[in-house]
């Protein structure tokens, strides 16, 4: 197996008496997009921003390339790409300049990907940054970033401000990244977009890492919803192992939720209840998010 | 709802948010006023020291400095006060109103504050007409705590108008500098321009009334920045400079109120205009990067300071003419004398120049430092270290940036002063030669780089306390400009670096003092890189 490309462990940051980050374990490898999730002020971007080198660590260690981030943070940078959250320009300098600003100071130049990128995105480069909205702020660094041909990318909450047109644009490129074998760390608050691009998922709460799997093994540690109508007068209350049992619309619907452990138990019982109709969800992001935060399904 | 509703409330509001900086305004300026009265009957009490310092005043190298005044009869204290204090407290007022009206205004707008509040019921000129109340407001309490400062210290030959006049004369100076401000807010698209546009304004109106006060005093009347000298409180007083401060503040005021009905939200006359679509090849770091995002901040001070420089060298021929004022010294001491007078004369001249010259050439590169500090608490530098660059080549890019533009500001400030006032010599030998030149120039460079230095101290160890760095230049400018004539005891003048060196070119360099003043000013920046170094970078 691949050395990680990013490699967090028990990372902690006090500000004053502030803890910022508990305990912040995890790891980022080759060709996989990491996604990173958690509510405002969970210490998504006091840890990027730990990572980047621009505030130092007060406890753990973070590698990324197998070097400090604090101390090594120059020779990083060279094969990193980051895209902030909140993209701020200097206003007087046009999106074009900074583009090219940026790549030069990589050592990279402006290339015929980077026009390709300014086309699809469908941004004015001749405009000063003072006037763009924070949508087009956004497509400047991405178009840098996207540019760049970097080992490491790193995006905080990158689409916040891009319509879904340039949203599609935004994960048709990480997923190119991820194809050409590139390490990907997303934050997102948008969770439609981490579970259909990201390979594995961090949550994040009050400074500590609660969750880290893929999306298949988290949804193990929840429940499936299950509608199911039945032919007979069965009271699915009565069976046990399941949870949140209310009547359906229909005569002999029923709506509830089962652990997966407990699936193949309930649905044999059912079975000879003579089943009409049965449709299952698996539990979206959203609802492991839910779950997380609120304790409820 | 009406144009102007909600206008009572945004004003609350405006007095809430600026509520330090103007109490910390307030207290500055009228102890600043009350301590110089109280102490001045001590200062010039007697005829001796009045008519000492009256000859002095007259000279013209004061006289573009603090403006041209008449006596006439017998001189008191409180005229000498007014002579010396009136313009000086104008220019101070004039930089507190440009700096609280364009705050209020454009910058507020810039940060989207005012699309916030427009949002809700409030009429669509109530933030300017809030602005304007909070203006008047300040400049009216800090007019009446001058006059009443001024009637408690009681100055020999004060009288209640004269206090009265000065009072209210320094509030409608401000007054109409600070609605100028609310204009250009109106005019440019953004702060800074607003600000710049001011300031060229403001600098216009200096220079005319320097100019019109050394040649011609009667013309002085066509600066606005003039009509405090014509005050004249304690001899001869006027009223009408006042009312002309008002009435053209008026029209400003109703020209601003009309842009800002007819303009939209966040645009101005002056337009950004597009740029280029790829950046030049010369844009390649954040040394390049400061440069391309500062060069017309620097451009401009650099002309400006050599603008003002030229302007103090037309009057070297009015100056360093001992024979226009007494034909017959040559008949009596020979010619080799009289230049050898006027030499000396022009030297004292420029010596005294020169160290307000260097004041206001630190001014750029300490903006350029606390750019470090100010850039970072913005964002911008995420941007930047997210790259492979260092904090040191960061930090050098804007230090070195600094101490270049500082340097060339002041060199060309006192070689517009030389070469200009060399050229308006009838003998050019009377004049700075180019060795005096230099000498001057090495003089004051270590004093600028000390306070740069400590620019650099503040921002890489304890960037919170960043604006003591601007104290403490004030500090030292008011010391110099105002030092020997309020007659400072030396401690105050040797507290900042402004007073560590002899006056060159009078007097020679003390190359002991220039050496440790620059070892002062590198273990400076030395200390502040390595506290930059270590510590963490505030992001918004």
């Amino acid at each position: 197996m691949t050395n990680p490309v990013l490699q967090i462990n028990h990372l902690q940051k006090k500000f004053g008496h502030f803890q910022a980050l508990k305990d912040i374990t995890f790891e980022v490898r080759p060709g996989e997009v990491f996604g990173f999730i958690g509510p405002n002020g969970a210490g998504k971007s006091t840890t990027i921003r730990v990572l980047l080198g621009i505030i130092r660590a007060s406890g753990g260690t973070a590698t990324i390339f197998g070097q400090n981030v604090w101390s090594d943070s120059v020779a990083i940078h060279q094969r990193l790409a980051y895209v902030p959250g909140d993209v701020y320009l200097w206003p007087n300098l046009t999106g074009g300049e900074i583009i090219d600003l940026l790549l030069k100071m990589n050592g990279t130049a402006h290339s015929a990907k980077t026009d390709d990128l300014i086309k699809q995105f469908g941004l004015d480069p001749t405009k000063k940054a003072r006037t763009y909205s924070k949508g087009n702020r956004q497509k400047v660094a991405l178009i840098a970033a996207f540019s760049q041909d970097a080992d490491f990318y790193i995006f905080d909450e990158p689409t916040s401000g891009l319509d879904p047109l340039n949203e599609r644009i935004f994960q048709d490129a990480v997923m190119d990244l991820k194809a050409h074998g590139k390490a990907v760390l997303l934050s997102s608050h948008i969770l439609s977009e981490v579970e259909r691009m990201c390979d594995r998922i961090g949550i994040i709460r009050e400074g500590q890492i609660i969750e880290t799997g893929s999306l298949a093994e988290m949804r193990h540690l929840t429940r499936t919803m299950v509608t199911v109508t039945l032919g007979d007068d069965f009271d699915v209350t009565t069976l046990p192992n399941v949870h949140g049992v209310t009547p359906g619309h229909a005569p002999h619907e029923w709506q509830f939720s089962v652990e997966d452990e407990h699936l193949n138990t309930v649905m044999s019982t059912l079975a000879q209840h003579q089943v009409v109709a049965l449709q299952s969800t698996p539990p979206t992001l959203e609802d492991l998010f839910m779950h997380y935060y609120t304790g409820k399904e | 709802m009406t144009r102007f509703g909600r206008t009572g409330q945004l004003t609350r509001l405006n007095f809430r948010r600026d509520r330090f900086r103007i109490l910390m305004w307030l207290i500055l300026l009228a102890a600043l006023m009350a301590s110089v009265a109280w102490k001045f009957e001590g200062i010039y009490g007697t005829p001796s020291e009045i008519n000492a310092i009256k000859g002095t005043l007259a000279s013209p190298g004061i006289v573009a400095m603090f403006g041209a005044f008449s006596f006439t009869g017998k001189v008191t204290t409180a005229e000498i006060f007014a002579n010396e204090m009136l313009l000086f407290m104008a220019l101070i007022q004039v930089v507190m109103n440009i700096a609280l009206s364009i705050h209020a205004t454009r910058a507020e707008e810039d940060l989207g504050i005012t699309e916030l509040v427009r949002a809700h019921a409030v009429g669509t000129l109530s933030p300017l007409a809030a602005a304007t109340c909070e203006l008047v407001v300040v400049n009216g309490a800090l007019g009446i705590l001058y006059s009443v400062g001024l009637s408690a210290a009681n100055m020999p030959g004060a009288s209640t108008e004269g206090n009265w006049l000065i009072g209210l004369g320094l509030a409608a100076t401000g007054l109409l500098f600070g609605i100028l401000g609310l204009l250009t807010a109106q005019l440019a698209d953004h702060s800074a321009s607003a600000t710049g546009l001011a300031y060229t304004l403001f600098g216009i109106s200096y220079l005319a009334r320097m100019i019109t006060d050394v040649q011609h005093p009667k013309l002085t009347w066509w600066s606005p920045l003039g009509w405090v000298e014509k005050l004249a409180p304690y001899n001869n007083p006027h009223w009408s400079p006042i009312w002309l401060s008002l009435g053209l503040a008026v029209i400003l005021l109703v020209l601003a109120f009309m842009a800002n009905n007819r303009r939209d939200l966040g645009a101005g006359a002056l337009t950004t205009r597009p740029g280029r679509r790829q950046a030049s090849a010369f844009l390649r770091g954040p040394a390049t990067l400061i440069w391309r995002r500062q060069r017309n901040v620097i451009i401009a001070w650099i002309i400006a300071v050599i603008i003002f420089g030229v302007a103090y060298g037309t009057v070297f021929n009015t100056i360093g003419d001992i024979l226009k004022t007494n034909p017959t010294m040559q008949q009596v001491f020979g010619a080799a004398m009289v230049h050898e007078a006027n030499h000396k004369i022009l030297l004292s001249f420029t010596s005294l120049l020169s160290i307000v010259m260097a004041a206001v050439a630190v001014i750029p590169g300490m903006q350029l430092i606390l750019k470090v500090h100010s850039d970072e608490t913005r964002g911008w530098l995420e941007a930047l270290y997210a790259r492979p660059l260092s904090r040191t080549h960061l930090l050098f890019s804007y230090v070195g940036t600094a101490f270049v533009t500082s340097t060339l500001a002041f060199i060309g400030g006192l070689g517009g002063i030389v070469v200009m006032g060399d050229a308006s010599l009838t003998h050019v030998k009377d004049g700075i030669s180019a060795s005096e030149f230099w000498q001057g120039v090495a003089a004051q460079l270590p004093e600028i780089w000390v306070f740069l230095g400590l620019a650099v101290l503040l921002v890489g160890c304890w960037p919170r306390l960043k604006s003591l760095s601007w104290a403490y230049l004030a500090l030292g400018f008011i010391s110099v400009y105002m030092g020997s004539l309020l007659k400072l005891p030396d401690w105050v003048q040797n507290v900042t670096p402004t007073g560590w060196m002899p006056r060159v070119p009078l007097h020679d360099v003390n190359w002991t003092t220039f050496s440790w003043m620059v070892v002062l000013a590198i273990a400076l920046v030395i200390i502040g890189w390595q506290g930059y170094r270590r510590r963490d970078l505030h992001m918004s």
